[in-house]
């Protein structure tokens, strides 16, 4: 690699830098970190909802994958790749905070029965006539009104784009409860999303 | 609808319901107005959340942001070598240092016994000199230096 371009960082490819960073560029490295920085910590603090724990395990996410570079084969984007180990670091960090326990009534009676029977259905749709940031932000809003415990299997199905096996996996939980938490968490955001609806009309 | 059923429908909006249940499920929908309701609500759900994941940006500027990294990426660098090669420290001391103290002990002890004997042998000498007094001759030569007894 002629060295002109081996210093021209920000037009190399994520594959380049990755190739370069396992040599011990440390350069091609933070090249990398600026780039999916943002996306990276936006992932932990979905999981954890605490700014300073995904700030912490973000930066923990990107020490590993500097220590794991070689153990990277392209298969899935880098980001991906990336994305992967800061949701494992938040999940073992949330299963050792015990987090994934009944942690309101709430979730116990979902876990019980399901209170998601008795929702009403969602017939107008709470997102219409929404710009995109707004819309991002009330998904967030609503999000951040979920238990962890439905949070996280509603992050890992629809941000991750893990199936259920997987996530019952990751999670160690059954497929049944996968089922039965991500459909009380996406009937619980249809509703917090017409609420907040309401909320901004009034 | 049963939970079954609901949790079916949701399957079938996430492409993970079994083939063999998919044209229950679509004769379901087709029947139940509640049903297809759901349906539309829940595929609706999924498609917004996607195309809105929450974006989230790190206040700290790219240099100090980097900076911490980089400070970790280090200690944990450090650590490991330690851990590989080790350092003389404390135990490394105490590896050596038992056996000498314990040698040293020995010689401490073989010398005393060895400086102790000769007094001992002196104060007898002594004793039997006071106790044969009387039947004994010394004669010492202090340019020789030499001293001789007679015992009878």
């Amino acid at each position: 690699m002629p060295m002109s371009l081996k210093n021209d960082y920000p037009s190399a490819t994520d594959e380049q830098l990755v190739g370069w960073s396992r040599e011990g560029d440390t350069e091609a490295f933070e090249q990398l970190v600026f780039r999916h920085r943002d996306k990276i910590f936006a992932r932990a603090l979905m999981m954890m909802r605490n700014e300073e724990e995904a700030l912490d395990l973000s930066q923990e996410a990107w020490v590993k994958s500097w220590q794991r570079l070689h153990q990277f084969q392209g298969e899935s984007s880098f980001a991906t790749w990336m994305t992967r180990i800061v949701i494992n670091l938040c999940l073992d960090r949330i299963r050792r905070q015990k987090k994934m326990r009944a942690e309101s009534i709430e979730q116990m009676e979902e876990d019980l029965g399901g209170v998601e029977r008795h929702m009403p259905i969602e017939h107008a749709n709470p997102t219409e006539g929404l710009e995109n940031d707004e819309l991002r932000k009330r998904i967030d809003e609503a999000m951040g009104k979920l238990t962890e415990a439905h949070r996280t299997v509603l992050a890992l199905h629809e941000f991750q784009g893990l199936e259920y096996k997987e996530i019952a996996k990751r999670v160690g939980i059954s497929i049944g409860t996968v089922m039965s938490r991500l459909f009380y968490a996406r009937r619980r955001m249809a509703s917090l999303l017409q609420g907040l609806k309401r909320e901004r009309k009034e | 609808m049963s939970s079954e059923q609901m949790l079916e429908i949701m399957a079938l909006v996430d492409g993970e319901l079994a083939t063999g249940r998919q044209a229950d499920v679509q004769r379901l929908l087709a029947a139940d107005t509640e049903a297809a309701a759901l349906h539309r609500e829940l595929g609706a759900m999924r498609q917004v959340i996607r195309a809105h994941e929450p974006i989230g940006q790190v206040a700290d500027t790219r240099e100090f942001y980097w900076s911490q990294i980089q400070r970790r990426i280090e200690q944990e660098a450090r650590a490991a070598a330690h851990a590989a090669n080790p350092k003389p420290g404390l135990s490394s001391w105490l590896r050596w240092l038992v056996p000498v103290v314990g040698v040293a002990a020995v010689a401490v002890v073989v010398t005393l016994q060895q400086t102790a004997s000769p007094t001992i042998t002196e104060a007898a000498a002594v004793v039997d000199s006071s106790q044969a007094e009387a039947s004994s001759l010394t004669y010492r030569s202090d340019a020789d230096g030499v001293t001789v007894h007679w015992i009878n």
